[in-house]
């Protein structure tokens, strides 16, 4: 019988123990803070999320120069024909794929190893599991989304700049369309969150997730002028009028265009507070 | 105290749970035993709100589990200890479900501790054996120090002496006035470990007693007698309050005089015996008895022993 194998000892199981006969304390419910808590450390206990960010960081800054390097070199006049800020909304593709996997898998890795039952009998109000996984992608996600944003910014500009294709913060809505450009990690990661819960598996949720943005984007290619009248609404078509410096006169204005961004996650995380309450777990 | 009041669940057409009703007392290691497919682990899942009932009512001290106040303070579960994030670490796992209930790093590491896992505390739980993820479930369950305490199937994948740690175990939380449910199939492991048994089968309430009582009640004692003149002493002992039934092969099976008081009846009137063999059936059998008429799927023609 070696140490290892034999075990604690049983005699003792549950150290210090409130003794049974007394009156037990009024318990606190489970407090926001505490699950907002909880869903943090599972988040960076894990680490996907490490190589989901240094792929939501390294691309798009990556990418950003590159493109930003492409354009100054474009023969003739056609650089001053493109938006300057494109360089920095294209590049961030691959980040947006990676964080909205990054949010399925939130879910979906809790469904399919059964761990959210788990999770749901330490906080039955699963509700309350769902916002707060919402809210701790969503945080980290808007964070790392402003900082490659400015960042891609800083880079293309300097680029550009050297060509006098440039444009600085200070001008009349740059600021807003660079924030803009850092919100879309948020957006179709909290989404992801969303589509992870209704979903619960990984591989169909990514699915949906791509789905989700794709499909809708293929209707954008309908003839004019149906083709603006639906993707006005779809959520790349969104993205690129609140990002862009001059945007297209024939979709939604830039403040019209967010709330049909921000309305996308919205449908999705209500959709899951829906479902995640209905179905067993 | 867990009450379960004529509890349905149906999947679809398929009832899991049909009319259960039965209540755990505090004190005591309850034994939740039915065969595979009886509908253990839905009833354990409606106890803890992840299954909605289709009808009835699963209720802890007279609340439903949803609106339990910091759970784990009330109620630890161990459904199903391969329920885990591959890649995270066992300190890291179990720290995750205590915040959500307020609990500190201290009692995490506690417990760690008490199932003898500190050592792995930082190792990723893929590289994990059966056995240690059973103790790491134990160690969640026991997070909130709960006077309810519910095991599905705990010792499948434990070696021997994990099996008897985790008995007396039990009953230590028992000792301390905790309420214990544990589920199995097997009869002989709960009758070692639980004082009291629930017994259900295909979703119905088989039998609500305690250990020592099922044993008395069901336990089958008889004498088997072989005899050439076997219809003659039938008679002999029938006579004396034998009761007397013949089986296949023309044995008879004799309840009631014990093998000596037949030989001596036997020889007194100087009939031979060939064979005067007592049995008793073991609590396994009583089990199978209890049982054997709501077996969901049963393979054909298997002995007593190879069934389970």
């Amino acid at each position: 019988m070696t140490a290892t194998d034999a075990g604690p000892d049983p005699a003792s199981p549950v150290g210090p123990v409130t003794p049974p006969a007394a009156p037990a304390p009024v318990p606190l419910p489970v407090r926001a803070r505490d699950v907002l808590a909880s869903e943090w450390i599972k988040l960076l206990s894990v680490r996907s999320t490490y190589w989901t960010l240094l792929v939501a960081v390294v691309t798009p800054i990556g990418l950003s120069a590159l493109v930003a390097v492409t354009l100054a070199n474009a023969p003739g006049r056609g650089a001053h024909s493109v938006d300057p800020l494109l360089p920095g909304v294209v590049s961030l593709e691959y980040a947006l794929l990676a964080v909205g996997v990054m949010g399925v898998l939130t879910f979906s890795t809790e469904y399919s190893t059964g761990l959210i039952r788990t999770t749901f009998e330490a906080v039955p109000r699963r509700r309350a599991v769902l916002a707060a996984k919402a809210a701790v992608i969503g945080a980290l996600t808007l964070v790392v989304g402003e900082v490659v944003a400015f960042a891609s910014f800083g880079l293309v500009q300097a680029v550009l700049s050297g060509k006098h294709l440039g444009v600085s913060l200070s001008q009349r809505g740059v600021p807003g369309a660079v924030l803009a450009d850092g919100l879309l990690l948020f957006v179709v990661a909290t989404m992801g969150v969303g589509l992870g819960a209704i979903v619960r598996h990984t591989a169909g949720g990514i699915a949906a997730l791509v789905g989700v943005i794709i499909v809708p984007a293929i209707l954008a290619l309908l003839p004019p002028p149906w083709g603006a009248r639906v993707g006005r609404f779809t959520l790349l078509d969104a993205a690129r009028q609140v990002t862009a410096l001059h945007p297209a006169t024939n979709l939604f204005a830039p403040a019209w265009s967010l709330v049909v961004l921000l309305a996308w996650p919205a449908v999705a995380l209500l959709a899951a507070a829906v479902a995640i309450t209905r179905r067993d777990a | 105290m867990i009450e379960v009041d004529q509890l349905v669940k149906r999947f679809g057409a398929v009832t899991a749970v049909d009319g259960l009703t039965f209540s755990v007392r505090p004190g005591h290691v309850t034994g939740f035993l039915g065969p595979n497919g009886a509908g253990k682990t839905t009833t354990m899942r409606v106890i803890l709100g992840l299954d909605a009932p289709t009808s009835g009512t699963a209720r802890i001290n007279r609340t439903n589990y949803q609106e339990l106040i910091r759970p784990l303070h009330q109620v630890g579960a161990l459904l199903d200890a391969t329920a885990l994030h591959p890649g995270r670490t066992a300190e890291a796992h179990l720290a995750s479900i205590a915040r959500s209930n307020g609990i500190g790093r201290r009692r995490v590491t506690e417990m760690l501790r008490l199932t003898g896992l500190e050592t792995v505390a930082d190792r990723r739980l893929k590289g994990f054996s059966l056995g240690m993820k059973q103790r790491l479930g134990i160690a969640a369950a026991l997070l909130g120090d709960p006077p309810i305490l519910m095991f599905d199937e705990p010792v499948n994948g434990l070696d021997t002496e994990g099996i008897a740690w985790i008995r007396q175990f039990f009953k230590a939380l028992a000792a301390d006035g905790r309420t214990v449910l544990v589920s199995s199939h097997l009869m002989s492991e709960m009758a070692q470990t639980a004082d009291r048994l629930i017994v259900i089968g295909r979703g119905r309430l088989i039998a609500d007693t305690t250990t020592a009582e099922l044993i008395e009640s069901s336990t089958r004692k008889d004498v088997l007698v072989r005899s050439p003149r076997a219809a003659e002493l039938a008679g002999l002992m029938t006579a004396r309050g034998a009761s007397v039934t013949r089986e296949d092969d023309g044995a008879l099976a004799v309840t009631g005089p014990d093998a000596a008081a037949i030989g001596d009846l036997a020889a007194e009137h100087g009939i031979a015996v060939h064979a005067l063999i007592p049995r008793t059936a073991s609590l396994e059998d009583a089990y199978l008895d209890l049982t054997g008429e709501s077996v969901d799927f049963r393979a054909a023609n298997l002995s007593p022993e190879g069934a389970r």
